[in-house]
């Protein structure tokens, strides 16, 4: 079973062309995973599951081929899920973002933590963006209580990240002082770069806006050194309704074709 | 400002005396404790101590998260405190610290009666950056309700437990409904995430607890098979109903619905005892202070 993990360095899930890029990537895993439908669930626990990160999700997702749906553990009063069981049955899992610490402390309550990772022993896709990619790995920045700090992850991945990296300044700043005392190294994320590992070794970097940069983070002889990896940019698709178009353009030709009114 | 006792002053240790003889109730067995303290003790008398008390009201449901129209339990928290004006800061965890649950709590505790405030725990960068000097600084800290898991957890690894402890023994009240009524005990009954289940709370009082226990609900069976399973005794409150502990013992039950009521809870054998607790309705005609005495007994069979 292949191991993969998408981490994101900041996006949103809005109609622009690089958040549709980024969806458009995730729902290519999921299908690939999938092999038909994929299922695709939002854990927006890190926000305190807001109604505003699962709207937005579902507005990416509703209309696209997929079984999308929220496990939302601050809602479950309302809705009572079966965690392990829904978790498990997912093509792709989606940690949105907010704070770390609470996102790890509220799946410690939840023992989700090892859930997700067994999920991830089974293939399925893991995702996320700022603290849902950051927990996947041993150390993250995280600014859960005001200032960034460093915080630890679930360990999944090897290494530290650190996210919206020139996007605020004093986030990468403090990434930087803390792998010189000992943090281990890792990858620092602009919003919109992103890493995917697929199985073991290196990770492939993609940006989806131009001048969106990842970088691997680590300590050699004179200090911290930042160097930028190369990434593959990943284009936009067409916006659905011209997707629509598209198509039904296209069965008109093959409908026309079949009936030799084209000659 | 003039140094306010309890809070400026020497710190509480826990298990120091509180003033008053306490009575022992019948019917009190060795791992259940005390039940009921004499009439002379009231409210208004806790100002003129030198330390303060230590408080938990804790709500069965009710208050502004679920009585719209119906303040008295959330009056009645805040008439707990000497202060004019009382600052009370509302913890909205359990809920994930939702937006439409923090406006509620700022128009129930409006400024012309107190000078209210809350944390959120998911927006840290935008509260109070010293939690604990801002929550020892409170007169009232109000729990909101929902995932008493997540709560507990969130509290956890920001050191809010630590930090209510510390306030409980200052003096602060402590009060909250549903999830936050079950923190402060040391076991509980959560049927927030589906069927009921026992959930290890924050331990200030050495009790279990149950909230929204109607008569036909799914919590107060399982409560019953928890207590039968060994779940250490406690008690329960009915929407509505609200149990006031003075230190480790039950003052008083509250309600702000004439019918509620709050229980206590006990294993005798295999057998659960579960005796209906006096209770004080605080709406209109309500000038006697009912002690809580266990006015009836019924014996709920093992299953």
């Amino acid at each position: 079973m292949v191991r993969r993990i998408l981490a994101l360095g900041g996006h949103d899930f809005t109609s622009r062309p690089p958040d549709r890029a980024v969806s458009e990537l995730m729902l290519r895993l999921a299908t690939e995973r999938a092999g038909r439908r994929p299922k695709i669930c939002i854990l927006p626990t890190a926000s305190g599951d807001t109604s505003d990160q699962i709207g937005r999700f579902y507005a990416s997702f509703g209309e696209r081929p997929c079984e999308p749906s929220d496990l939302s553990l601050f809602r479950l009063g309302r809705r009572p899920m079966a965690l392990r069981d829904h978790l498990l049955e997912q093509d792709l899992i989606y940690v949105g973002g907010g704070s770390l610490v609470n996102l790890l402390a509220v799946w410690e309550a939840h023992e989700i933590g090892a859930i997700v990772a067994l999920a991830w022993r089974q293939g399925i896709v893991l995702a996320g963006q700022s603290a849902g990619a950051m927990c996947w790995f041993e150390a993250g920045i995280t600014k859960s209580s005001g200032k960034p700090l460093a915080a630890a992850g679930l360990g999944l991945l090897h290494g530290s990240l650190c996210v919206h990296y020139n996007n605020e300044p004093e986030r990468r700043a403090a990434y930087l002082e803390a792998v010189s005392e000992g943090m281990p190294g890792g990858y620092g994320l602009d919003d919109y770069a992103g890493l995917l590992w697929e199985g073991e070794g290196t990770p492939s970097a993609f940006t989806a806006r131009r001048g969106a940069r990842a970088y691997r983070v680590a300590v050699n002889g004179t200090g911290v050194v930042e160097s930028p990896l190369p990434a593959r940019f990943l284009p936009a698709p067409a916006p659905a309704a011209l997707r629509e178009d598209i198509a039904e353009f296209r069965r008109i030709t093959a409908m026309r074709k079949g009936a030799g009114w084209l000659g | 400002m003039p140094p306010r006792p309890g809070r400026d002053g020497p710190l509480r240790r826990p298990g120091q005396a509180t003033v008053g003889t306490v009575h022992t109730g019948e019917g009190a067995s060795p791992n259940f404790g005390r039940l009921y303290k004499p009439a002379e003790r009231s409210a208004v008398d806790y100002w003129v101590m030198k330390t303060l008390p230590r408080q938990i009201v804790a709500f069965g449901g009710g208050g502004f998260s679920m009585e719209s129209g119906n303040p008295l339990l959330d009056d009645y928290v805040l008439g707990l405190s000497p202060a004019e004006r009382p600052r009370v800061c509302f913890l909205p965890s359990a809920s994930g610290d939702a937006d439409h649950y923090i406006v509620r709590f700022y128009r129930a505790f409006s400024a012309d009666r107190c000078e209210a405030s809350h944390i959120s725990l998911f927006r840290r960068e935008q509260g109070p950056a010293d939690l604990r000097r801002h929550l020892l600084s409170q007169d009232l800290i109000y729990v909101g309700g929902g995932s008493v898991i997540s709560l507990l957890g969130v509290w956890r690894a920001h050191g809010i437990d630590e930090i209510l402890r510390e306030a409980w023994e200052a003096g602060v009240v402590l009060c909250g409904l549903s999830a936050g009524s079950l923190c402060w005990f040391a076991d509980a009954v959560t049927g927030f995430h589906g069927e009921p289940q026992r959930v290890e709370g924050l331990g200030l009082l050495p009790f279990s607890n149950c909230v929204h226990y109607e008569r036909d609900s799914k919590r107060r069976t399982s409560y019953h098979a928890f207590l039968r399973e060994g779940m250490r005794a406690g008690y329960a409150a009915e929407d509505g109903a609200a149990l006031h502990f003075t230190g480790t013992e039950l003052s008083r039950v509250i309600a702000s619905r004439p019918a509620a009521r709050g229980y206590r809870l006990d294993v005798a054998g295999r057998r659960v005892v579960e005796m209906r607790i006096a209770t004080t309705y605080l709406g209109e005609n309500s000038t006697a202070t009912a002690l809580p005495i266990p006015e009836a007994l019924s014996t709920a069979v093992a299953a």
